[in-house]
Parts: C-alpha cells; sequence; structure tokens
C-alpha cells in the first residue's frame, strides 16, 4: 500500500442502509492523489448526469490525502464534494477542520454518502463499525449545539437551519471551521443528513518517517521565518489584506460598484487585532494559526476571515467591525457561507435601491440584517427567496448587470477590475466566482509582495495556468492553499525590494514570460523531472516522504492540469457551455474609475488564450489528445474493483 | 504635504498609522521614515511594498519617483490571507 492512505473508502447508501467498503484502485490514486483532485474524479464516476442536486441520487464525498493526518503542518484538509445546488456544477469545498484526522483514523481515505434517509438521522462511524442513528433531537438545532451533542473526541461534520431548509448555500461546519462554498450543506440536508461523526484508533503510516519528521520539521520552520506566513498572517489574521486591497482598488465596496472603501481601516485585520483579538486559533498541527479568538458579548468565538470582512463590510457599506463579528458568529451558527450571503444583501440593497425589490436593507444601515440572515436560514418571507442566491434574484427581479456571480455562485471579495487576472480566474473557475479555483492571481498583481501590472491582459492567461495548476495540485496533496505563499521566499522578497534590477527581472518573469509558462506548462512531466525547490514548495518533498511515491515538478503540474481538467469534463457533462465562463457586466462593460481607461475586465482578450494553453477548443472542450496526455478516461466507471458489502446498524 | 499611510507591522513597528511629510521624492520619504522609526522598521522596509496612490512603485520610477503635494504613500509589509 501507499503510504499515507488507510487503505479503503466507506460508501454508505441511506435508502438500502447498506454499507460497502472497497480499496481504490492504485493507478486512481497515483492519477488523483486526494482531497479535491479524488473527489473530482469519484463523483464524474459515481454520479449520473443531469441529476438533480437536492434529489437523493446526488453524491456527497469527503475526501483525504495522503499527508492529511500525518502530521506534516498545514496539511490536515479534507474536501467535500458533489454537485452544488447553487450552480449545477461541481463543487469542491476544503475545510480545516479536524474530521479529516478522524476519518482515516477510523480507517477510510474516503466517505461517500449516496441516497437519503426517510428521517432526520446522522452517520456514525466508529472504526469498522457504522451506524446510521436517529437525528430528530439534534434536526432545528444550529451547528454549535449540535456539534457539543455528539459524542466528544470524535471528528464531525454538521450542518445548521441553513442546510435543513435547503438554503442553497448553506455550509457544513467541521470544529469552528467552515466548508463553506457552493451549497454543500443544502445537499447534506436534502439527505435528511444531519451530521457525520467519525473516529477510530488507526495511525496513518509513513513510508519513510525519520526524512518525514525532518522535512515537516524545516517546513514548519520555513513556515516561520516566511515573513507573510510567519508573522503578518498570525499577527494580523487573513482580514489584514482589506486595507492592502483597498490601496489597491481591489476591495469591493456597494455591491462591487467601487473598489475602494473610505472605512476601510476600520474593518481591518489591524483593527481586528488591535480590539477584539483574545489569540489567535488554527486548524490542527498548523504553525501558521490564522484563525481569530474574538470577544463578543462576554463570550469567547470565532473571528470573521478577509472574506467575510470585505462581504458583510465594505461591499454593504458597513464599517462596524463589531456587527460584522456577529453577523458571522450568526451565519456559522445557523450554517450558511458568508461570501454568498454578503453578495446578495448588497444585490438585495442595489435592486432595492433602483426600485427593483421592495426592501428594507440599504446600503450603510446595519438594523434588519440579523434578522434578514435569521429569514435565509429559515426561509421565511422574502429570506426564502434569498435563500436561492444572487442568480436566482436576478433573473426573477432585474438587475443581472450588477448581479456579481459566475455560473450562480457569488464572487469572492476581490473586485477584479483593479486586477484584471483575477477577473479571468472567476470566470474559468470550474465552480463558479471563486478567487482559489481560479488561481488567485490577484496575488501576483494587486496584494502580493511582488506585483506585475494589474491592469493589462498581457500575460495574464499564462499566469491563471500556472497558478492555477499549482493550486489545485498542492490542494490534492491535502495542503491548505495558505503553504503556496512560501512559493515566493523571503529571500526573493529580498532581493525585488533591494534592486529594482532584479525586481523588473522577477516581474518580467511573470508578466511576460506568463505566456511561455502556459505554452512550457502542456508540456508532458517526463520533461520536467526534479523534485522543485523546497523552499518553494515543501508540499512535493513530504508527499514523497510520507507515500514513498517518486514524485516531481512535472508530476505536480500534471496533478494540477489532470483536476482542471476533470472538473471541465463534469461540467461540460452537466451541459454547461463556453458562454457561462463569463463575468457580469458591471465587471466588464463598467469603469472601475473613470480617470482609468482599463478598470474594467477584457476578459474576451484573455479567454481563448486561456483555453489554447489549456489544450482546449475554441469552444472551452479539453481536446482528446489533451486528456490522452493526462491520462484522463473519459468514461464513467464505479472505481471499486471489489466491492465487500454489509448492512449498517440502525440506531433508535 | 504627502501622506504617508502605515499597515500591519509597519505600522506595529512605527507605533502610529501615518504620518505628514513634505518629501519630494520615495528615496527621500524613506529615508525620512527610517530616521523617524529607527532599525526594526528599517529592517522591515527590506521586503516591503510601498504604494504611491495605489500603483507600486516598481510601476513607476521606483525609489526616484517623484511625490506632489496631496499624494498618499502606503506602506505594507508582505501579506498573505484569503
Amino acid at each position: 500500500m501507499i503510504g499515507g492512505y488507510m487503505g479503503k473508502v466507506l460508501e454508505v447508501d441511506l435508502n438500502s442502509k447498506q454499507v460497502k467498503k472497497y480499496a481504490l484502485p492504485h493507478h486512481m490514486l497515483e492519477l488523483y492523489v486526494g482531497n479535491k483532485g479524488l473527489g473530482a474524479r469519484l463523483l464524474y464516476d459515481l454520479l449520473p448526469p443531469a441529476t438533480d442536486p437536492l434529489s437523493e441520487k446526488n453524491v456527497f464525498i469527503v475526501t483525504t490525502a495522503p499527508l492529511t493526518g500525518s502530521g506534516a503542518p498545514s496539511s490536515n484538509r479534507f474536501n467535500i464534494t458533489t454537485k452544488s445546488p447553487l450552480t449545477g456544477t461541481i463543487v469542491n469545498s476544503n475545510c480545516g477542520g479536524d474530521f479529516g484526522i478522524h476519518l482515516k483514523k477510523a480507517g477510510y481515505d474516503a466517505l461517500i454518502i449516496t441516497g437519503k434517509a426517510d428521517r432526520p438521522v446522522y452517520l456514525n462511524i466508529d472504526g469498522e463499525n457504522v451506524s446510521i442513528e436517529d437525528a430528530a433531537e439534534l434536526w432545528g438545532l444550529d451547528t454549535q449545539k449540535t456539534q457539543e451533542k455528539l459524542p466528544p473526541k470524535t471528528g464531525k461534520i454538521v450542518i445548521g437551519p441553513a442546510g435543513e431548509n435547503l438554503v442553497k448555500y448553506a455550509s457544513v461546519i467541521s470544529e469552528e471551521r467552515v466548508a463553506g462554498r457552493g451549497g454543500v450543506g443544502a445537499v447534506m440536508g436534502s439527505k435528511n443528513l444531519k451530521a457525520v461523526v467519525a473516529r477510530g484508533d488507526q495511525k496513518v503510516r509513513v513510508a519513510h518517517e525519520e526524512k518525514f519528521k525532518e522535512i515537516c520539521k524545516k517546513w514548519r520552520e520555513l513556515a516561520r521565518q516566511h515573513p507573510a506566513t510567519g508573522e503578518e498572517l498570525p499577527r494580523y489574521g487573513t482580514a489584514v489584506f482589506v486595507n492592502k486591497c483597498n490601496a489597491t482598488f481591489t476591495l469591493p465596496t456597494r455591491n462591487y460598484r467601487y473598489g475602494t472603501f473610505s472605512e476601510a481601516d476600520a474593518v481591518s485585520g489591524e483593527t481586528l487585532a488591535e480590539k477584539y483579538l483574545v489569540k489567535n486559533i488554527g486548524c490542527r498541527g498548523c504553525p501558521i494559526a490564522c484563525g481569530r479568538l474574538v470577544e463578543f458579548k462576554g463570550k469567547k468565538i470565532k473571528g470573521p476571515e478577509y472574506e467575510t470582512v470585505g462581504l458583510l463590510g465594505p461591499n454593504i457599506m458597513n464599517a462596524d467591525l463589531m456587527a460584522i463579528i456577529e453577523f458571522n458568529y450568526l451565519a456559522d451558527l445557523l450554517g450558511l457561507d458568508t461570501i454568498s450571503l454578503g453578495n446578495t444583501l448588497g444585490f438585495v440593497m442595489e435592486a432595492g435601491e433602483k426600485g427593483l425589490i421592495k426592501t428594507n436593507l440599504a446600503f450603510g444601515k446595519i438594523d434588519g440584517i440579523s434578522q434578514a440572515i435569521e429569514d435565509i436560514a429559515y426561509r421565511r418571507g422574502f429570506g426564502d427567496e434569498m435563500a436561492e442566491g444572487v442568480r436566482y434574484l436576478s433573473q426573477k427581479y432585474g438587475g443581472e448587470e450588477f448581479a456579481i456571480h459566475v455560473k450562480g455562485l457569488e464572487i469572492a471579495s476581490y473586485e477584479p477590475r483593479g486586477a484584471v487576472g483575477q477577473g479571468l480566474g472567476y470566470a474559468i473557475a470550474s465552480r463558479g466566482g471563486c478567487h482559489i479555483g481560479g488561481g488567485y492571481a490577484i496575488y501576483l498583481e494587486a496584494n502580493g509582495p511582488i506585483t506585475v501590472d494589474p491592469l493589462t491582459p498581457l500575460g495574464k492567461p499564462g499566469l491563471v495556468v500556472l497558478n492555477q495548476t499549482t493550486m489545485e495540485a498542492v490542494s490534492s496533496l491535502g495542503c491548505c492553499i495558505f503553504t503556496v505563499y512560501m512559493f515566493l521566499p523571503r529571500q526573493l522578497l529580498e532581493l525585488n525590494a533591494r534592486s529594482p534590477f532584479a525586481s523588473k527581472l522577477i516581474r518580467g518573469t511573470f508578466l511576460y514570460g506568463g505566456n511561455l509558462i502556459g505554452r512550457a506548462l502542456s508540456l508532458p512531466a517526463w520533461t520536467l523531472p526534479v523534485k522543485p525547490p523546497f523552499i518553494m514548495l515543501p508540499q512535493v518533498w513530504a508527499h514523497v516522504y510520507c507515500t514513498g511515491q517518486r514524485f516531481t515538478l512535472g508530476r505536480l503540474m500534471e496533478l494540477g492540469k489532470r483536476v482542471v481538467n476533470m472538473d471541465r469534463i463534469f461540467n461540460l457533462r452537466e451541459g454547461l457551455t463556453a458562454r457561462d465562463d463569463t463575468l457580469p457586466a458591471r465587471l466588464t462593460e463598467e469603469l472601475q474609475r473613470s480617470e482609468e481607461p482599463n478598470s474594467r475586465v477584457p476578459l474576451d482578450k484573455m479567454l481563448p488564450k486561456y483555453y489554447h494553453f489549456r489544450g482546449w477548443s475554441r469552444d472551452g472542450v479539453p481536446k482528446a489528445k489533451t486528456l490522452r496526455t493526462l491520462r484522463i478516461d473519459p468514461q464513467q466507471s464505479h472505481p471499486a474493483a471489489a466491492v465487500s458489502s454489509e448492512s449498517a446498524t440502525t440506531g433508535s | 504635504m504627502v501622506e504617508v499611510r502605515l499597515y500591519a507591522s509597519m505600522r506595529a513597528a512605527a507605533g502610529e498609522k501615518r504620518f505628514f511629510t513634505d518629501a519630494s521624492s520615495v528615496k527621500e520619504l524613506l529615508q525620512q521614515a527610517e530616521g523617524r522609526y529607527g532599525k526594526e522598521f528599517a529592517a522591515r522596509l527590506k521586503v516591503a511594498t510601498i504604494l504611491v496612490n495605489g500603483k507600486n512603485i516598481a510601476h513607476l520610477k521606483w525609489r526616484r519617483t517623484r511625490l506632489q503635494d496631496g499624494d498618499v504613500v502606503s506602506i505594507f509589509p508582505p501579506l498573505a490571507g484569503g
């Protein structure tokens, strides 16, 4: 068996209560590795095409990766993959809660849930014993109370009332961490599945233990020594980006009408740290600890992340940080994605101003927002319609030009008219308007320490291909995306700041070399038969010593490309086309700043090149040669070679 | 006057959020800031990002970028988040 894997998958059908346990084929693990990659392949193989996402036929998949639970830093992630009720696309929602660690301790690399229970239940996985338990007493409880009522010292994923009520952007919670995007909580709710609990006493077997420990120690030191992950992120949390985005015209303000907010500092990471921070919290085993524990009405609760601050702050013209803390807390208790929530509120406020919707919600007014959040979660009154998201509201009431979503997924908290490569990323991300799935080009355009011209389309398709490929691969290895920040090591940052010539060279490589890099990435894996530099990509080294497999820079890039293409062929099978790779008119047609003629996203100049670099046709369809090179079999087939089947026990 | 805004650990090292200066170039401004805030601040400047009116000086004339009355200079350490 390959190191890092537990060797089997658990599949539970809530209709028949049948439990299957089986090993995944070796080649599948080799090709798709774990988390996002493995989830994409499993969903493609297991889901009948054109399935209604909220029907019992939808498949809910939790995957882990070899590094999950291995002791590697910042790598205890698990991933939820399903068909999104919000977008109709594949959705991968990644989470840093401890459920993945416990699922592996129970002996499973992945959990697959099909069918629908005839009443509210929770799934109890205790090593080999799997039972379906009655959840009547849990149904209706918030995510915190639900976790408190479930057995202690276990890994848990739970939904709140929003998931039960099939809110299209309901989240799944594990500890205080969130798998937020795309309505994964609604899929659990549609199956009458309130929670999953996992526990066990198995250990993750690492192939080369001594070398693995040594490399993880060095990796931790590297993370601590890096100025971004070692100092700024722990000190100020992710909301440290508020002021930087504000300074670079990329902070969404007033439903993405503007890119700056005059009161940004009042809701910044600096203010959060100064006024409300009690202490840092983090995912288990993470040396960064970017989470915030804050004081709220005498309680110590989780503080908001950057995305939440941006969308429940400047995007609705709210400069009250305590109110954002409260809205975030409420959304987490009810199980709502704060990115979609903030966008939905912003859209309703603007539609209200324009007379398209009758509402008491208004920009800059925080009264009524808590009530609106509850109304959405419980689908009361107009909240029932807000629970469907921005796309639904704009199609019903008008205002599609300022409905800030892609493929139905509300856009993250980066205004792409201040960083146009990020705009391309939003347009092509498989789950819709996602900053991470779209390659997060903004880090090399506006908010990172080394940036190219943010408003030119030149070189951006190549840059997006490079970033997206790397991030999809790192995510599939089980690592937090924040580990990618070390890709720009301290030495490079110092060189960039010290020497104008070096800076020009580095930036020129990213910008003018972007397209060259894009082309280079279409080469097969054997052309890059080396391990990447440890100081840039330590994840690869940890993966090698954990699994005992040979893994090169070429293999890493191939993995990332494979994941992107796997997602793509899933979405195409579900009926999406290149026409869905688009942005709202506000972002492509309206100038963000009248004095800056390039402050809109020239998507038409970037998209064809992106398709080309990906090895896709002009219609955005992966060519047969591309799939063949990446060893992607477009045939759908059940992944299990041999399946052992048994019945789950049922609780009272 | 030119307004200089400090963020994250640059703010912590300086002990204040902003200052005003009549410096005519970024180079002069940074020399003033180093003198004003001392060694720790100067050390952090080695990896800092400097924006003039929202534009990275790397896209302007680097430290020779001229400053005018009313300009806003923002100084950030390397950040991560998202």
